[in-house]
């Protein structure tokens, strides 16, 4: 009744592949055709939807330290997008006294960490923590569901769930930009698997930011991730390639479209990226092909043995902080 | 301008406590569990068979598991059941998958989605942060009450399995806290619980050390509403996951 999975990790001709050499392994990603005027066709018509920002404060949520807003802004679509936005209630470490801001960018099935934004403005700098569609708060309209968002019209690149997705991770930029406190100067995107790999996307597009710290990229060799691991979120892809095996091309090429490594050859700005090497969801085969792609000329990879998905998140918090520090020209903090 | 959180004051155990949970478990026993079940093609495959199962607990409110089911019976006899009850989070995954796609095909597993959380989500659609405090004021509207019956409920779909399905007298729960009300609850019905209390544990000496959410979340409260602590004190003692556990009716793995 139903096909077998496979059970495993397969090289590119399907053998058993034992994983001994992450580093090598490479990627079969690859720019489709009209890649780039899909992009830039949808950055031209993201640009004619009015941003709309709005801010409510969050009383329950402040602290003597920080102040918690609700934030929303129009995306791709006319869709309202909701946000958390923490600001320092100290004066700004940046220039005129404002304050450097992160962009916290949420994984695949968590909800957006609001923890993570206070402890961002505890640390001076005013953070925005997204709630892309289909989050909570920002799914009336768009809400695949999870599993479910991987696969949304993946026959189709033109509707791909996450062309809207990602444009709401480069709209987080535009907010910030409407805030007066922010200094548009020193702006970092940083978050750990789809909040690494969203954190890739942002980064790629938008110029304004000036670095970059993705944790256990997610969206990133995406068809070489399936065939190394059987984990969700992965596993949505082979649960649907399994079930409609003919679509399988048509799944791929669009895939490769929103492919991070595809969009990290326009990285520019100081690039951190932290990997797990036992990583059951994100396959570290797939952070060193990322790392390899980042066209930034200042990058670091930590590629932390014995680690899985958390990515030695731990350990590896004080150089995001450090990095922001010196890359933002924060010297104050 | 917000002030730091106050204590949050030490209470006994309520006189009532076992009335408390008498009274869940009364509301459960009036309430039919009404299970349907449906197969899910896309996330099912040769090895497991996952299903879509609704029943309903207290309210009335209806709630959606995920069930596995090994396709192949290798042991010669039903498998056991695993009911796992979902964390602090609004999604509940599949459970399928993992890092080889293995299917042992020696158990079948129940994953509760409780009120609040994604596919039990209408009409009540938690907050994340929020759902840890929500009808905190009292306990008769706290709205764990009626996530401890759901857990309790979880069991009791399992159960309404067909003997030939599944083994009934090898039933296994996994949770945090709530994994030990269940113990309370359904232990008699139960194999064994495997408990890592997470959410109520300790929390007057818990909270001041934290900014963690979700534990945040009453430090937010506490901040808000000082003049609240005593009310949600004594609505926590009923959530006490070492008073569940003390009365528990089946042997409890808790980690060391």
């Amino acid at each position: 009744m139903f096909p077998a999975s496979r059970v495993g990790a397969v090289d590119r001709q399907g053998r058993p592949y034992d994983r001994s050499d992450p580093a090598g392994y490479g990627t079969s990603v690859t720019k489709p055709e009209g890649y780039d005027a899909f992009w830039e066709e949808t950055w031209a018509q993201l640009q004619r939807i009015p941003l709309e920002p709005e801010l409510a404060p969050v009383p329950l949520r402040s602290t003597p330290d920080v102040v918690v807003y609700e934030g929303h802004y129009t995306s791709w679509d006319g869709l309202r997008i909701a946000c958390w936005y923490c600001v320092p209630v100290a004066p700004g470490l940046g220039r005129d006294g404002r304050h450097p801001a992160i962009v916290f960018l949420p994984g695949y099935v968590s909800e957006p960490p609001l923890g993570s934004g206070k402890e961002w403005a505890r640390a001076g700098f005013a953070c925005v923590v997204a709630a892309p569609r289909g989050k909570l708060r920002s799914n009336a309209v768009f809400n695949p569901g999870y599993p479910g968002l991987l696969t949304h019209n993946l026959a189709d690149h033109q509707t791909y769930g996450y062309r809207g997705f990602f444009c709401d991770a480069w709209r987080t930029i535009d907010f910030l930009l409407s805030r007066p406190e922010v200094d548009p100067d020193r702006i970092g995107v940083t978050g750990s698997s789809q909040g690494g790999g969203l954190s890739i996307v942002t980064a790629a597009w938008r110029p304004e930011v000036r670095a970059a710290c993705p944790g256990a990229p997610y969206l990133c060799g995406m068809r070489d991730a399936i065939d190394l691991t059987h984990t969700y979120p992965y596993e949505e892809l082979n649960d649907y390639l399994r079930t409609y095996p003919d679509r399988r091309a048509a799944a791929l090429r669009t895939l490769d479209f929103y492919d991070g490594i595809n969009l990290a050859r326009r990285i520019r700005c100081p690039t951190l990226v932290n990997i797990g090497l036992v990583d059951p969801t994100c396959p570290p085969e797939t952070g060193y092909a990322l790392f390899d792609a980042i066209g930034a000329p200042v990058k670091e990879l930590c590629a932390y043995t014995g680690e899985g998905h958390s990515a030695g998140r731990a350990q590896h918090a004080p150089r995001v902080l450090a990095w922001m520090r010196r890359h933002l020209d924060v010297s104050d903090a | 301008m917000a002030t730091q959180a106050p204590a949050l004051p030490r209470v006994p155990e309520p006189a009532d406590f076992d009335s408390y949970w008498a009274r869940v478990a009364a509301e459960l026993d009036r309430t039919e569990v009404a299970p349907e079940i449906e197969l899910i093609p896309l996330r099912s495959s040769a090895e497991v068979r996952i299903y879509a199962l609704h029943f309903t607990s207290i309210g009335p409110y209806r709630l959606f598991a995920y069930y596995a089911l090994p396709a192949a019976n290798t042991e010669g006899k039903p498998p056991g059941v695993d009911v796992r009850l979902p964390g602090y989070a609004s999604v509940v995954g599949v459970p399928a998958g993992g890092l080889d796609r293995r299917w042992s095909g020696s158990r079948a597993v129940l994953a509760l989605c409780h009120r609040g959380q994604r596919l039990s989500d209408r009409p009540y659609a938690a907050a994340f942060p929020g759902l840890l405090t929500d009808g905190i004021e009292s306990p008769d509207t706290y709205v764990w009450r009626s996530i401890v019956a759901d857990a309790c409920r979880a069991v009791d779909a399992a159960l309404s399995r067909p003997i030939d399905e599944i083994d009934r007298t090898d039933v296994v729960v996994t949770g945090n806290d709530l994994a030990l009300f269940v113990a309370m609850l359904r232990g008699k019905r139960l194999a064994s619980v495997r408990a890592a209390p997470a959410l109520f544990n300790r929390l007057p000496e818990t909270l001041p050390a934290t900014h963690d959410y979700p534990l945040e979340e009453f430090n937010d409260y506490l901040r808000a509403y000082p003049g609240r602590a005593e009310a949600v004190a004594r609505t926590l003692a009923y959530f006490d996951p070492l008073a569940a556990a003390r009365r528990a009716a089946c042997p409890v793995e808790t980690p060391t």
